[in-house]
This record gives structure tokens, C-alpha cells and sequence, in this order.
């Protein structure tokens, strides 16, 4: 089942009567369940790209439907919607809140949800951060967590809201190579588990955990390759 | 986002920085605390002048010299600085003839240095005739007041206040029987008064000299009309009739046939208590405005923090928004923020205004004026309250809405 699709997506950029074209008319699609690694150097258009794909920002050309819903259909207030509803997002930051606790952490995209009861979001919350494997850390506050542990408060609240997909920027960029693993693992697992993957990288073996790999350059697709064996391992990302 | 999370969220934030938002509410717990002390400080002040209006006696009506303009009330024509001299023993004697008062009294005012041995004192003397002590429920605790006798025979005779008493004789002597002299005239103290506390215009009724009329018209001020004119109505008839009544008199003895043009004013017990009300009340909605300022500068003060924080936390503002919040989540968030502290600024601003005000209430009725009562007016509490919370709507409005307006990728990018 397609649920992105891009078709001669364009944005432009304009300060003071100066245009800068992010994207030159890219055109894919991603179905439902797959991993997909988005890479290309500094300044080619990725993160703008995955901004677009987001919903954090609207495109200038072309079109982008997900589900089938163009957003040229939505208003803002609906684009906030679906992203607090189907997406999923990992930061190389993590931008957690850091005086609060894991547990409030993780609970803030349940408080813009619709038709979640209060009562529900405990459960919601507990087996998130289960999942990630701190249960344990649930009421520490985030600030005094380590970088690999932030990440996976930070996997916890992208995936609270149970999204179809997950958008992860850069995630293992301020990590360590074991908290890296570690990460890796967890975004494999959610993708086996159904969740859609789109990983923004500059790292070719962090890439190629996905089953695809889009590069990107100067704004413009430069290649669409499948990984023929996916690294799905920890010790295939020390290689 | 619901309005209960929003305001958990507003807590949480409150509480992670306990000192700025102790800080940032001190402004509005200083305003509102002035505001609730003028306001009740004025009350209690308010109570206590009317108060002392009232124990002068309901039946009561007062005659000044000098008339209201259009029957709007200015003040006295001796007030300022006029000598009117309309007000003569001929009244007095028409007034006496009339059914619905009971007594009149006439009173002449000046001031002198009472002399006793090497002791002196600046005081108000009042020429009266001797039916005042009845009229005006003054009492004399010490020897007898002077009589209608004394009067007519212009005798040298003063009944003194119990301060002045002090003041000129000391605890060892008994004033009465002793000569004291008035503008180097010679009066023999028949009696003390008992004391009496300040009077209506703020006069210590206990440091004055009463002596007779006719003795302080001939020989002390070289006059033969009146300061004022005491009329006790009759309790068989209204107040309201009584004072038509003497205005009437008053006009036919003084041949004037348009009221506008009345040389005399009558105020009743209860024109003056309104009038009393009314300045008053200007007086401490004046001081609650001036207060009101500080309020103002309490509230920019939370738009400014409101501001900084904004700034400190657009990131967690983008994630917000990343995750879902829509402009008018975060707007409601950060007013709630606002609102609370200001909330919470009356609340302690209400608080801290209750314990001056009980402060200034022990102080003021133990040891400036017994009297003085405790008012704490719920208006001004509620006041507060909605003054403090409209502060924060108005002042954490732009700083919301700053906050709403910003972009998620921004505002997740700034550093």
C-alpha cells in the first residue's frame, strides 16, 4: 500500500528577491513497512525533503500525497493532526524536555491526541517506554539520562502514539557506535513490527540498515537502490 | 490539548523555576497588596470619620453662614477665608419659637493661647450658650458646666477639655476653681470635660475651651453674629420637615424670597455623612488608582519574563508543534502560564495586604485613634483578583501568541 508519494516536488527559498531551490523535482514513492534511508551531503536537500515528507513544511512545486491525501488539501491545523496522529519523530538532538521526568517526556504527543482518554495514556506511556527498554528510568528526569538512553526516550515518544511512520533524523549522530547499535536495533525492530522507517543520514553503513536508499544531491535524486542484504545486526554496524 | 493539561503543563513549568516565577509574581503581589491596603485602610478611615459625624447625634442640623450656588454644595464661605455675618441672635429667637426644634444653639469660634503659670497652649475657644453640653452630649467629668446665668451675666467662666487640663495643670492640681487667661482675659475653670476624642474635621475636642457667648462676642472677637447655629429637632417630627422648617424661618427673618439665594446653608447629620461618604470614597479609589500603577508595572514585568521564557524554550516550542500542537495549544499553554502567575501573585498579594491591614489596624485603634475599625471590603478582594487575572490575560497575550506564531523547523533549529 503506497503511503508517500512524491511527484515533482519542488521547494524554493526566498530571502530578499533571492531564490534558493532545496529540491529541483524529486519524485518517489514509499509504501507501507518499508526502511528507507534518505543520504546525501550537507546542503543537498535531505532535510528539507524530510521536513516536506514530515508536514513541518509545505512544498512550492509538485505534489505530495500520504495516504492518498494531498497536503495542498490540508490546513495547518490538519497537517498538526496527522502528525501528532501517523508520524513518529527521532531527533539528532533528541529534544527532550530535560527538567521533566521519561515518563512526562514521552506522554507530550498523547496530550495533543484526540480520543485518547487520560486513563489510557499510563498504558500508553508504560509500554512505550518498555519497549525501548527503560522501564526502570521511568520518573528519572531526562536531563540526567546518558546520550543512548535520551535516544530511546526520544524512539519512546515517536512511537506513543503507535504512528505508521517514523521520521529519524540523524539518530545516531551524537551517539557513541554501541548507543548507535543499540538504536539501530530498536528502529529495525519497529520497522519488523510494521512501522514505516525514514532514516535521514550522511552515514553510508547507518544507511544501509534500511532496505533502500535514496541519495540525494544539489536537490535532485541522484540514485533509488535497494539494499540487496540490509546490516540488521550489531556487529555488522561495528564493521 | 485539553484545557486541565495545558494547565499541568503550565504547573510543571511554574515549578521547574521556582525562583523566576517567584520573582516574575513579585510585581503583582506588591500591586495588588497596595491596592487591597489604600482600599482597606481608606474603608476603615471612611468608617471611622463617619462614625465620629454620627456620634454628634442624628437629631442634629447644622446652620453655616453663607449659601450653596444653584443648591449645589461648596464649601462654607468661611472656609474660604469669607466672613459672613448672616447668621444673628434674631435667628436664634426665631427658631426657638418653632414647634418642631427643640433647642438652638449658637457657637462662635476663634483661637487663643491659654495660660496657666509659666504653661501655654494654642487652642480653639468656642463661645456657646449652655444648653450646648445637652445638645452636643458633652459631659463634664469635673466641677459643673457654666449655666444660662453665666451667660446672660457675661461671667468669666471656661469649662476645659481633659487634655488641655493636663496640659496646663499637670496631674497634681484640680483645675477647677483655677484662673486661666484667654486673650489676657481672666476665666475662673468652673469644669473639666470628659474625654471625647476627635471630633468631625479631625478636632481634638479634648484640647478646647468652651466660655461663654456673650463673653467671647463682646470682649474676645468684637463681634454679634454667629459661626454656626446647632439646631436639635424636635424627635416628634422628621428630619426632613424640621431642616424645610428652618429654612423657611430663616428665609422670611432674613426678607429672602428666592432659595438660590439663601445666606445660610442647613445640613442635616446625613448631608454631611454623604458628603462625608462621597469625598471619602473619591479619596480611596485615588489611592487604589495610584496603586493600580504598580500593578501595570508588576504586569510588564511578567510580559517581559513571559517573553525571555518564549525565547528559552522555542525548542520545546517546535517540538510541540512537531509532535502535534496547533498554534492555539501553544497560545493556551503559555496564557495559562500567565494567568497563573498572576493568579497566584493576588493570591499571595491578598494575603500579605490581609496581614498589613490587620498590622496597620492593631496599630492605628491601640495607639493613634480609639476607634479605629477593621475593614477588609471584599470588593477590593475580588477587585484584586480579577484585576490580577485580567493582568495576566492582557500582559501574557503577545508573548503567546509569539510563541504560537513560531515556526516548528525554527523553532527546532534554534540553538
Amino acid at each position: 500500500m503506497t503511503e508517500i508519494e512524491v511527484r515533482d516536488m519542488k521547494k524554493d527559498y526566498v530571502d530578499e528577491d533571492v531564490v534558493t531551490s532545496a529540491l529541483r523535482g524529486i519524485s518517489f514513492t514509499i509504501d507501507r513497512g518499508d526502511f528507507v534511508s534518505i543520504v546525501g551531503p550537507s546542503g543537498s536537500g535531505k532535510s528539507t525533503l524530510v521536513q516536506i515528507l514530515s508536514f513541518l513544511d509545505r512544498p512550492t512545486g509538485g505534489s505530495y500525497r500520504f495516504f492518498g491525501k494531498s497536503i495542498d488539501d490540508m490546513n495547518d491545523r490538519e497537517l498538526a493532526h496527522v502528525r501528532n496522529k501517523e508520524m513518529g519523530f527521532v531527533f539528532q538532538s533528541f529534544n527532550l524536555l530535560s527538567r521533566l521526568s521519561v515518563y512526562e517526556n514521552v506522554e507530550i504527543p498523547l496530550l495533543y491526541a484526540e480520543n485518547v482518554p487520560a486513563g489510557d495514556r499510563k498504558k500508553l506511556v508504560e509500554d512505550a517506554v518498555r519497549s525501548v527498554g527503560l522501564e526502570e528510568k521511568l520518573w528519572s528526569e531526562a536531563g540526567r539520562l546518558s546520550g543512548g538512553q535520551k535516544q530511546r526516550v526520544a524512539i519512546a515518544r515517536a512511537l506513543v502514539n503507535k504512528p505508521n511512520v517514523i521520521f529519524a533524523d540523524e539518530p545516531t549522530g551524537n551517539l557513541d557506535s554501541k548507543s548507535g547499535a543499540q538504536i539501530m536495533g530498536i528502529l529495525d525492530d519497529l520497522n519488523k513490527e510494521g512501522h514505516t522507517i525514514i532514516l535521514v543520514t550522511h552515514e553510508t553503513y547507518t544507511a544501509e540498515f534500511a532496505s533502500r536508499i535514496i541519495r540525494i544531491k544539489d536537490g535532485l535524486i541522484e540514485s533509488d537502490t535497494p539494499v540487496e542484504t540490509p546490516r540488521r545486526s550489531r556487529e555488522d554496524f561495528f564493521k | 490539548m485539553r484545557v486541565r493539561d495545558s494547565f499541568n503543563s503550565a504547573v510543571n513549568s511554574l515549578r521547574h523555576g521556582k525562583t523566576r516565577s517567584v520573582l516574575t509574581m513579585l510585581g503583582i503581589v506588591i500591586g495588588i497588596a497596595s491596592v487591597i491596603i489604600l482600599m482597606s485602610i481608606g474603608q476603615s478611615a471612611q468608617d471611622y470619620i463617619l462614625n465620629q459625624v454620627q456620634g454628634v447625634g442624628s437629631n442634629l442640623i447644622f446652620i453655616i453662614p453663607g449659601g450653596t450656588v444653584n443648591g449645589r454644595f461648596q464649601s462654607p464661605a468661611a472656609a474660604q477665608g469669607i466672613v459672613v455675618t448672616s447668621l444673628v441672635q434674631n435667628d436664634v429667637n426665631a427658631l426657638s419659637r418653632e414647634p418642631s426644634i427643640s433647642d438652638v444653639v449658637p457657637l462662635v469660634t476663634g483661637q487663643a493661647d491659654a495660660v496657666y503659670g509659666d504653661n501655654d497652649l494654642t487652642v480653639t475657644y468656642q463661645g456657646t450658650t449652655a444648653n450646648f453640653f445637652p445638645v452636643r452630649n458633652f459631659t463634664v467629668a469635673n466641677g459643673y458646666p457654666f449655666t444660662a446665668q453665666d451667660v446672660a451675666a457675661y461671667n468669666h467662666v471656661a469649662v476645659i477639655g481633659s487634655d488641655l487640663a493636663k496640659t496646663l495643670f499637670g496631674a497634681n492640681i484640680d483645675p477647677v476653681g483655677q484662673n486661666i487667661r484667654l486673650k489676657n482675659i481672666m476665666f475662673r475653670v468652673v469644669g473639666v470635660l470628659a474625654p471625647k476624642g476627635t471630633g468631625p474635621g479631625g478636632v481634638n475636642q479634648d484640647d478646647m475651651v468652651l466660655v461663654p457667648i456673650t463673653v467671647a462676642q463682646s470682649e474676645m472677637l468684637g463681634i454679634t453674629y454667629f459661626n454656626m447655629i446647632f439646631v436639635s429637632a424636635n424627635p416628634a417630627y422628621r428630619i426632613s420637615f424640621v431642616k424645610s422648617r428652618i429654612e423657611s424661618i430663616m428665609e422670611q427673618d432674613h426678607g429672602i424670597t428666592n432659595p438660590n439665594k439663601d445666606d445660610f446653608t442647613v445640613e442635616t447629620q446625613q448631608d454631611i455623612l454623604s458628603l462625608l461618604g462621597n469625598i471619602t470614597s473619591v479619596l480611596t479609589l485615588f489611592l487604589a488608582a495610584i496603586a493600580s500603577i504598580s500593578l501595570v508595572v508588576g504586569g510588564i514585568g511578567i510580559m517581559n519574563i513571559m517573553l525571555v521564557s518564549v525565547t528559552e524554550r522555542t525548542r520545546e516550542i517546535g517540538l510541540r508543534k512537531a509532535v502535534g500542537a496547533t498554534d492555539r495549544d501553544v497560545l493556551q499553554q503559555f496564557l495559562i502560564e500567565a494567568i497563573l502567575l498572576t493568579f497566584l501573585g493576588g493570591v499571595i498579594g491578598i494575603a500579605l495586604g490581609a496581614v498589613v491591614v490587620t498590622m496597620a489596624w492593631l496599630v492605628l485603634s491601640h495607639v493613634v485613634a480609639a476607634g479605629w475599625t477593621f475593614a477588609f471590603p471584599l470588593s477590593a478582594v475580588l477587585i484584586a483578583v480579577l484585576v490580577s487575572t485580567a493582568c495576566g490575560l492582557a500582559f501574557g497575550l503577545y508573548p503567546a501568541r509569539q510563541a504560537a506564531r513560531k515556526s516548528p523547523i525554527e523553532a527546532l533549529r534554534y540553538e
